[in-house]
């Protein structure tokens, strides 16, 4: 049964709610069989409603034969010839078409007169509000416990006489009633007929609504399987876009395990060098009992070779890495704090005053965290190594209608870098000054990620008298 | 100096205890984060190397563990992720200082020597206190820039009494972080290497307070 197997996590939803199918036919299902209910059953009423109604009409008449035949003795007592009524019904015993005249008023008298067909007993009518001349409809049950349809009327001999009588007619329903079953069994039949086939184009229509799903259920398989790279085929309009987004994911993936595949290879050759360097100059030591100490050098020279290309390939594989997700943003206050805090502490020695105003607003940036504490810990971390004693950072968000950016300007008040040598410093890994420690790739690494991301890292002279590094990245 | 030293890869540690030892400090060491965290907790200590991949409890665990069992003793985080959130997350934690693998011995023994003095609040890498002087850079001591020759275990006691000058410090506290656990270490010992610095010092340098230890005084 759909369902049944999902995990508890998702807590136990009933199965239907867990498949598109089943929704979509649950609540077809239910529309339907309310609208179906609630048409049979008015139909019926209708029917049922229409046909005694007819039958009351005729039966009325028969009441006003029945009334027109009334005549009164002189002593004011009624008076019915049964002759003058066509009907043999009026005079076969339990017919089902029975006449009756009740004695109404102060002292109140069943069956003052009957036809012949209601032999010995009596209908039992209910008295009601008495208006002279209308006739009044009841069903009542007769003899043999049959149920009648009773229509009477209160009538007086004249308008000056006192008495007042009631005449009822009375006739069986039971013809009526199996015209109406009679009825009600076609409704039915036809109604279900019209379910069931309801029912089935319901199926269908669910079943060629959710085709496409079955295609791309299909499509991913396919992914999965290695048979194709993206998910292929044309989806209708409302999934297709959903598809689109889908596909851009694969293919950044493709980009992302292209690029990590050439950086680590890129990486093993870098490294195998050095070692191949150490290697070699351990075996000629080893085989011509050479000094070690000349070993010993080229071990901590090929470690440090070594120790610059890890930093930049892996700088390099974190700045191919940055994938720009859409929708997150970093507020820079904290990162900016974070960093200050950290060089504060490492820098501490050198007891650098640091100035650095919280922006008034919520500036943010527009990517990853990492990346920005690269960026900006780069830049910062270079203006405190240089500084005289002086370091000054602020974060701006700038640029006018939907296009917004964060600005990021670190000061220092040290020696700068010569407009010439600005480019050179830079470019991959060169350093101006090697008394300074550090892998000099600093600002490569800076500039990278900010290219990354469509930003822009402008290299300046501070007020200050040292560098101005400004850094330009996508924000809010 | 008493030096914890905590990193999970045999022959790194090894090579880090033995520069340790050989740079005048005493190394109490550990390989796993567990360990670590106890003794960090227990042990008195001037210093701690720390590792941050460390197996049972990870290193910046133990560290916010001892900063929140106010320990206070300065720690230099070893990592060999380079990143600056990486930075960032371990002096949040409560680091002091850090360094990215691979490094050479000599940075960190300058960084360590770093923080222990400033862990004191001593600002300079020139100890001073009145006419003698203890440059921690070279190890060199002088009394009014003539240079003194000192025994290593002379040094270190000196060492330990100038990081702290001015204040009362017990025999027990100098014995704990002077010499190694397996030495032997006899109360006279102390008191034998603090005459012998006496006499190569100016007079009333080291002063002795009846029944609470010895305070180095400035004499000029």
């Amino acid at each position: 049964m759909p369902g049944f197997s999902e995990p508890l996590v998702r807590g136990r939803q009933p199965a239907w709610m867990l498949s598109l199918r089943w929704r979509l036919l649950a609540a077809t299902l239910l529309a339907l069989t309310l609208a179906l209910v609630l048409a049979g059953v008015f139909l019926s009423g209708l029917f049922r409603d229409h046909v005694v109604r007819q039958f009351a009409g005729s039966l009325t008449a028969q009441l006003d034969q029945v009334t027109a035949r009334l005549d009164f003795d002189p002593a004011g007592q009624p008076l019915l010839d049964p002759q003058t009524l066509s009907d043999p019904r009026w005079t076969r015993p339990y017919s089902g078409l029975y006449w009756q005249v009740d004695a109404m008023g102060d002292s109140p008298r069943r069956a003052v007169m009957r036809s012949r067909s209601l032999w010995d007993s009596e209908l039992a009518v209910d008295d009601d509000a008495l208006a002279d001349g209308a006739v009044h409809r009841h069903e009542i049950r007769g003899p043999d416990g049959a149920r009648l349809l009773v229509v009477e009327r209160t009538v007086r001999q004249d308008t000056l006489a006192a008495a007042r009588w009631r005449v009822v007619v009375a006739a069986d329903l039971r013809a009526t009633e199996a015209a109406v079953d009679r009825f009600n069994g076609v409704l039915f039949a036809s109604l279900a007929v019209l379910f069931v086939l309801m029912c089935a184009a319901a199926l269908l229509q669910v079943r060629l609504g959710l085709a496409p799903l079955g295609t791309l259920k299909q499509a991913l398989a396919n992914v999965r399987e290695g048979r194709t790279q993206r998910l292929e085929g044309r989806f209708p309009r409302e999934v297709q876009a959903l598809i689109d987004d889908f596909n851009t994911v694969l293919d950044r993936n493709g980009e992302v395990v292209a690029r990590a595949r050439m950086q680590a290879g890129n990486l093993a050759h870098a490294i195998k060098t050095p070692l191949a360097a150490m290697a070699q100059e351990a075996a000629r030591t080893q085989v011509q009992a050479v000094e070690p100490a000349g070993l010993a050098a080229l071990v901590r020279e090929q470690v440090d070779v070594a120790r610059r290309q890890v930093d930049w390939h892996l700088a390099r594989s974190r700045a191919a890495a940055a994938q720009g997700m859409p929708g997150a943003l970093v507020a820079l206050g904290p990162v900016v704090e974070g960093l200050l805090r950290v060089m504060e502490r490492v820098h501490a020695a050198r007891r650098l005053g640091i100035a650095w105003g919280p922006p008034t607003q919520d500036v943010r940036f527009a990517g990853e965290l990492q990346d920005l504490q690269e960026m900006l810990g780069n830049l910062l971390d270079n203006a405190c190594k240089w500084a005289r004693g002086m370091v000054r950072v602020s974060v701006a968000s700038v640029g006018d209608g939907p296009v917004r950016q964060v600005l990021l300007v670190v000061e220092d008040d040290g020696p700068g870098i010569e407009p010439d040598h600005r480019a050179a410093v830079v470019a991959r890994g060169a350093r101006l000054d090697e008394s300074v420690p550090g892998s000099g790739l600093g600002l490569t690494i800076v500039q990278e990620l900010a290219g990354l991301y469509g930003g822009q890292l402008t290299l300046g002279t501070s007020p200050l008298g040292g560098l101005r590094a400004e850094l330009r990245l996508p924000g809010s | 100096m008493r030096v914890l030293l905590v990193e999970d890869e045999p022959t790194l540690r090894a090579q880090l205890r033995a520069g340790l030892q050989e740079a005048g400090y005493v190394v109490e060491e550990s390989g796993n984060g567990r360990d670590a965290q106890h003794l960090g907790e227990t042990e008195p200590l001037d210093a701690v190397v720390l590792d941050l991949g460390l197996p049972l409890v990870d290193g910046l665990t133990v560290l916010k563990r001892w900063r929140a069992a106010g320990r206070t003793m300065p720690v230099l985080i070893l990592t060999a992720r380079d990143s600056w959130h990486e930075k960032v997350a371990g002096i949040d934690a409560g680091a002091d200082d850090y360094l990215a693998k691979p490094f050479h011995m000599e940075e960190l023994l300058a960084r360590l020597r770093a923080l222990i003095r400033r862990a004191q609040g001593l600002a300079s890498p020139l100890l001073q206190c009145g006419a003698l002087s203890l440059d921690t850079r070279t190890g060199r001591v002088a009394l009014n820039g003539q240079p003194v020759s000192l025994t290593s275990h002379e040094f270190k006691l000196l060492e330990y009494l100038m990081h702290r000058p001015g204040s009362v410090v017990s025999r027990t506290e100098l014995t704990e972080h002077i010499y190694a656990q397996d030495s032997d270490r006899d109360s006279n010992t102390i008191e034998v290497f603090i005459g012998r610095l006496r006499r190569k010092l100016p007079a009333a340098t080291i002063e002795t307070v009846r029944g609470m230890g010895y305070r180095l005084v400035a004499v000029a």
